[in-house]
């Protein structure tokens, strides 16, 4: 595992979508390699802020009153 | 649901009837929703595929982007002052929102299904109808045409210096 390879593979590694044995050689890459290491910790806070940031709006309650009704009267 | 439909429709009033007459589709074909599989990823699928066949031609019309001629750079090489990325904390909740807003549709759909509903990639990919493989590289795309974007705001509002390389 190079340094290109590792970087390309990241946000599987992050998405936990891989193989055990892919995972395994990132992770010892991670571990060896201080700019890898800090490439992995800003993606990880990059999709930590992603999904903090946007899951901050929710259906208006009205919305939710008016689907209720509408299935009651099926 | 709501969130999904409110990306697609880019407004409130859309996005409420579009998830009102997903929802009461739905209802109507629950005895098809197999037991056992994510009930999200399968709602988001009745939602998208609602808007595609009804909303999108009279409302939105989709985009028409050279996917290729897009080339996202990645921002971590340009951020050194800031590895740890603590100008993103100085960007309001509303620019993520409209950067998310911006991507074109393939991208920003992969983007929200993953990062904002948390879906699976084989999840997105049935939703989307698409292959797993296109699932992962408009994610990888999508990603990094966000971080451009927001890495670009940030500088223009002097959060970072920003580098002209």
């Amino acid at each position: 595992m190079n340094c290109r390879e590792c970087v390309e593979h990241l946000y599987e590694y992050l998405d936990r979508e891989m193989t055990p044995d892919l995972e395994r050689e990132i992770r010892a890459h991670l571990a060896h390699c201080p700019p890898c290491g800090e490439h992995h910790d800003f993606e990880a806070l990059f999709l930590k802020f992603l999904h903090a940031r946007c899951t901050t709006q929710g259906a208006p309650p009205v919305l939710r009153r008016r689907i209720l009704e509408q299935l009651f009267d099926e | 649901m709501y969130r999904v439909a409110l990306r697609l429709t880019a407004n409130p009033a859309d996005a409420e009837d579009l998830v009102q007459d997903a929802m009461l589709r739905a209802y109507r074909s629950w005895d098809r929703f197999t037991l056992g599989t994510n009930a999200k990823g399968w709602l988001l699928t009745i939602l998208r595929n609602l808007f595609i066949n009804e909303y999108r031609r009279r409302r939105r019309h989709p985009e028409t982007v050279d996917l290729d001629t897009i080339e996202p750079f990645a921002v971590f090489e340009k951020v050194q002052e800031d590895p740890q990325g603590a100008f993103f904390d100085r960007i309001v909740d509303a620019e993520v929102l409209r950067a998310v807003d911006a991507l074109p549709e393939v991208f920003r759909e992969a983007v929200q299904l993953s990062d904002v509903e948390g879906l699976s990639y084989e999840e997105i990919a049935k939703v989307l109808d698409v292959p797993v493989g296109t699932v992962k590289s408009r994610l990888y795309r999508g990603r990094h045409m966000l971080q451009t974007k927001l890495y670009e705001y940030a500088v223009s509002m002097g959060y970072i210096k920003g580098r002209t390389t």
